[in-house]
């Protein structure tokens, strides 16, 4: 887990900051410098919605060591009010309780931990509402 | 003199809870006799990807959620805790940086065994009221440790609480606070070390019951308050009976107690501990109610605090992510999880 | 339509499996070696080696191309071409071009993969974290498999497909792969295996995905002047068509979860190039490495109409000399998936049904063949045509 990688995506990865086009108004995550769909350069920090629904999921019981210790747990794409879509672990879910269309909350959480003296990497998941 | 006081506050607990009994019958003990020590029922657990640092974010994000001032404003950030994610890199730039408050801010993370919490909060009081901040944020947190078998194991829970701390729009201002300090042997963890060790019953009478008699007599005596005065108090709660004697030698009520207890469902959070109780008290206090709050931290000291609620509590509230709704939201794991959850296994 | 100009003249595979004993470089050697042998052409003949590889072996040698050559005693340049589980199919494109563009007349093309070193749980998923999108999806949480058991999902939601459907899959491949030597598994699986297995991700089960392995395969690509040159050369399998199309990254960027664009899009292009229609395959390789990519593969190719590929493999329709036969091989799933050898693997099994040469796996007709190979979740996808074997005058 690279220092400086973990710092350069905090705010992406801790507050779902996306970007909108001042020009076509394209909402769009994650973060980049020019408007994927007018290709603007007059584009500021947005923060997605922090609220949204489920629109498809599945379960990961198999991944690298580092994201083990959660296993299994719940994978989703997320509609996000603004009508964002971001893929991201739903938590305090167990596994029988998730359905499509299921109302869910952005929440603040350990995405990863290198060994017991690597960095953690925090970032975004998703409760049920 | 200008008025400080609390101006937001929220929660933040785990979802997992684990019964006495589950751990009790583990190591072959008697539930009923050990509930019977402590009076708490279950604790709660964090969650495999949960830490310090995720669960004072989410209740500082419940603090700043429900007010509707400007989180830009925050001057300082305190987390107090004895289980921070890391030893050395602080838990309260990675909040500043998951309320996008960095950068022109003051920030550290603090531990005094159980206490570090109100001790930010006492330095967010001083910072504003001297006028070198205008906003400070003061959280305690703690993902308790408790060695397997030992008593603390069956009481040791998990959770924060965070105060958002200024001179307007308080809704619960600050009429004094007062601290006692000693050098305690009753309870600590050496660098490197996984758990605790404690003194036992020596944790007790000289240390527990000392300090927060003390700090309270002395905050009251300060103030020229009675025990009369106060409709709610929290104390400590590293089980529900010793902040319950302690009130009864102090002179309060059950009553004046009750709205504070909440370890009997979530066990002793530590640094959160006596502020989630009193976090609780807010999201139920009328305006104009009298609210005494003591810490206890191993080591040992005590903070304590007396509030004036005020009108304007009820701007933030009712509020949907409030303490009641994660003490409600509790799904109980068997001792297999709750070691897994703990990292016990390795 | 394309001037058939670009030929492939001789193939080489190792067994694919676990292969201990021996290195990346090694392996990639004994399919390029053998490779030359098949075409009767000298070593010095190859002007260019185009290597297709995901991760190399865990001797971290990117430029395994290097230690290819060493170990076959063959000068050339050479370049490592990465394009996660389709590097194979890449690395073949790229040649295609090499010799169509006139630059090149010979060039062999070598996919390898070594992935039994990888003991340790965990390395894989890192390895195929590439093929996704690394930060908002694997990192957030979601593997290769996890998006698979996504799209398998979406699939069955919006047209029926079933767990039997899906299952029909595998069973078919393995029943292929017992005819093909080369392959990992030769041994026919039940249905009931399939379907009654510990679900991994909801609803793909333990035995779905393929399975990672060791191999190498390699194909030497020629121009027509330079078989005109060569008279030893008694074989060529013309390409028709080759392409490849990209859709974005990640999953929740996509509109449409019940197709893989890029396969659609590729495909089109191909055949175009080829100048026939998908009614005019008779055999196609496509990339099974889940079942639902095998059914999204026939419907995106245009062999079935979107949402029928379930019953369509379910039915027989794609088994051998079915109405269009599918993974002849075995597929990824039977013969096993060494990332990068597997695009080469595909295109060995269409040269050898072309030439007649596939034994029991031989289908009746031969006028086309297909290949398709995807990386991570159709991210990109290459798609090839060959034509019949034209017999040297």
């Amino acid at each position: 887990m690279e220092p400086p990688k973990i710092w350069r995506e905090k705010r992406g990865k801790y507050l779902a900051m996306g970007v909108e086009c001042s020009d076509c108004m394209i909402k769009q995550f994650p973060f980049t410098e020019k408007c994927s769909a007018c290709g603007s350069e007059n584009v500021k920090e947005y923060k997605l919605a922090t609220t949204g629904k489920v629109l498809h999921f599945s379960t990961v019981t198999q991944t690298t060591d580092e994201m083990m210790g959660s296993t299994p747990y719940l994978i989703a794409i997320i509609e996000l009010d603004d009508g964002i879509k971001v893929t991201g672990q739903i938590v305090d879910c167990n596994l029988n309780e998730a359905k499509e269309g299921m109302d869910v909350r952005m929440v603040f959480r350990v995405l990863a931990r290198n060994g017991s003296e690597g960095l953690i990497r925090y970032g975004y998941k998703f409760a049920p509402i | 003199m200008n008025k400080v006081g609390i101006v937001s506050f929220g929660s933040y607990i785990p979802r997992y809870r684990i019964k006495i009994e589950e751990i009790a019958k583990v190591w072959d003990e008697d539930p009923i006799e050990i509930k019977a020590q402590s009076q708490i029922n279950s604790k709660s657990v964090p969650g495999p990807d949960e830490d310090v640092a995720t669960m004072a974010v989410e209740s500082a994000r419940n603090a700043i959620s429900r007010w509707k001032g400007k989180e830009k404003d925050l001057g300082a950030i305190y987390v107090g805790s004895e289980s921070h994610p890391y030893v050395v890199k602080p838990t309260a730039t990675i909040v500043a940086a998951a309320l996008d408050v960095e950068k022109s801010l003051t920030a550290a993370d603090l531990e005094f065994a159980c206490k570090a919490g109100t001790a930010g909060m006492q330095m967010c009081f001083g910072l504003v009221k001297s006028k070198m901040i205008s906003l400070g944020l003061a959280i305690g947190a703690d993902s308790s440790q408790g060695r397997p078998r030992d008593p603390l194991e069956y009481t040791v829970g998990a959770g924060s609480a965070a105060f958002l701390i200024g001179s307007e729009n308080i809704i619960a201002e600050l009429e004094g606070t007062y601290s006692v300090t000693t050098d305690m042997p009753d309870f600590w963890r050496r660098e490197g070390a996984v758990y605790p060790s404690h003194g036992v019953r020596f944790t007790g009478q000289p240390a527990y019951f000392k300090h927060t008699i003390d700090s309270s007599k002395g905050l009251m005596e300060e103030l020229g308050t009675k025990t009369s005065d106060y409709q709610h108090v929290i104390f400590h709660q590293p089980n529900a009976k010793f902040p319950q004697a302690v009130a009864r030698m102090l002179g309060f009520s059950k009553e004046q107690v009750e709205l504070g207890l909440i370890c009997k469902q979530m066990g002793n959070a530590y640094s959160a501990s006596s502020i989630l109780g009193f976090a609780n008290v807010l999201n139920h206090a009328n305006p104009g109610d009298q609210i005494l709050l003591t810490s206890y931290g191993s080591g040992a000291g005590s903070d304590s605090f007396s509030f004036t609620i005020t009108e304007a509590i009820d701007n933030i509230r009712p509020y949907k992510y409030d303490t009641q709704y994660y003490l409600n939201q509790c799904e109980y794991i068997e001792y297999g999880k709750y070691v897994r959850f703990k990292g016990i296994l390795r | 339509m394309v001037k058939r100009n670009v030929f492939i003249i001789g193939t080489g595979i190792t067994g694919f499996g676990e292969n201990y004993e021996i290195s990346a470089g090694k392996l990639a050697s004994k399919a390029l070696t053998r490779a030359i042998e098949n075409t009767k052409i000298t070593k010095e003949s190859v002007q260019s080696t185009f290597i297709g590889s995901l991760v190399s072996g865990s001797n971290s040698q990117p430029s395994i191309g290097a230690n290819c050559l060493r170990e076959s005693h063959i000068k050339t340049p050479h370049v490592r071409i990465e394009a996660g589980n389709a590097s194979g199919a890449a690395a073949f494109h790229q040649a295609y071009l090499g010799i169509l563009s006139g630059v090149f007349d010979c060039i062999a093309v070598v996919g390898v993969e070594k992935l039994s070193d990888f003991v340790n749980a965990g390395i894989v998923e890192r390895i195929l974290s590439s093929t996704i999108d690394y930060q908002w999806e694997f990192e957030m949480g979601a593997t290769l498999t996890s998006l698979y058991a996504i799209l398998t999902k979406a699939h069955m939601k919006e047209f029926q497909t079933t767990k039997e459907q899906l299952a029909a899959v595998p069973v078919k491949n393995h029943k292929n792969g017992v005819n093909n030597p080369n392959a990992q598994f030769r041994k026919e699986i039940s249905i009931e295996r399939f379907l009654n297995a510990k679900r991994i991700a909801e609803p793909i089960g333990k035995f779905d995905p393929a399975t990672y392995c060791d191999g190498s395969a390699s194909v030497i690509l020629a121009s027509e002047k330079f078989i005109l040159q060569n008279k030893d050369i008694s074989s060529k399998v013309p390409i028709l068509g080759s392409s490849y199309a990209s859709d974005s990254l990640a999953l929740h960027h996509r509109k449409l979860l019940t197709e893989l664009n890029a396969s659609k899009t590729a495909a089109a292009t191909a055949y175009k190039m080829a100048d026939i229609k998908p009614v005019d395959i008779n055999v196609a390789e496509v990339h099974d490495s889940y079942p639902i990519g095998e059914i999204l593969a026939i419907e995106d190719l245009g062999f079935f109409k979107k949402g029928e590929g379930g019953k369509a493999v379910e039915e027989g329709l794609t088994e051998q000399n079915g109405k269009v036969s599918i993974n002849t091989s075995g597929g990824l799933k039977a013969r096993g998936d060494p990332f990068g050898a597997t695009g080469i693997a595909q295109i060995i099994e269409i040269v050898e049904q072309m030439r007649r040469e596939a034994g029991k796996r031989q289908v009746d007709s031969v006028n086309y063949g297909l290949t398709q190979n995807v990386m991570g979740t159709g991210a990109l996808t290459y798609v090839n045509i060959l034509g019949e074997e034209e017999v040297k005058k």
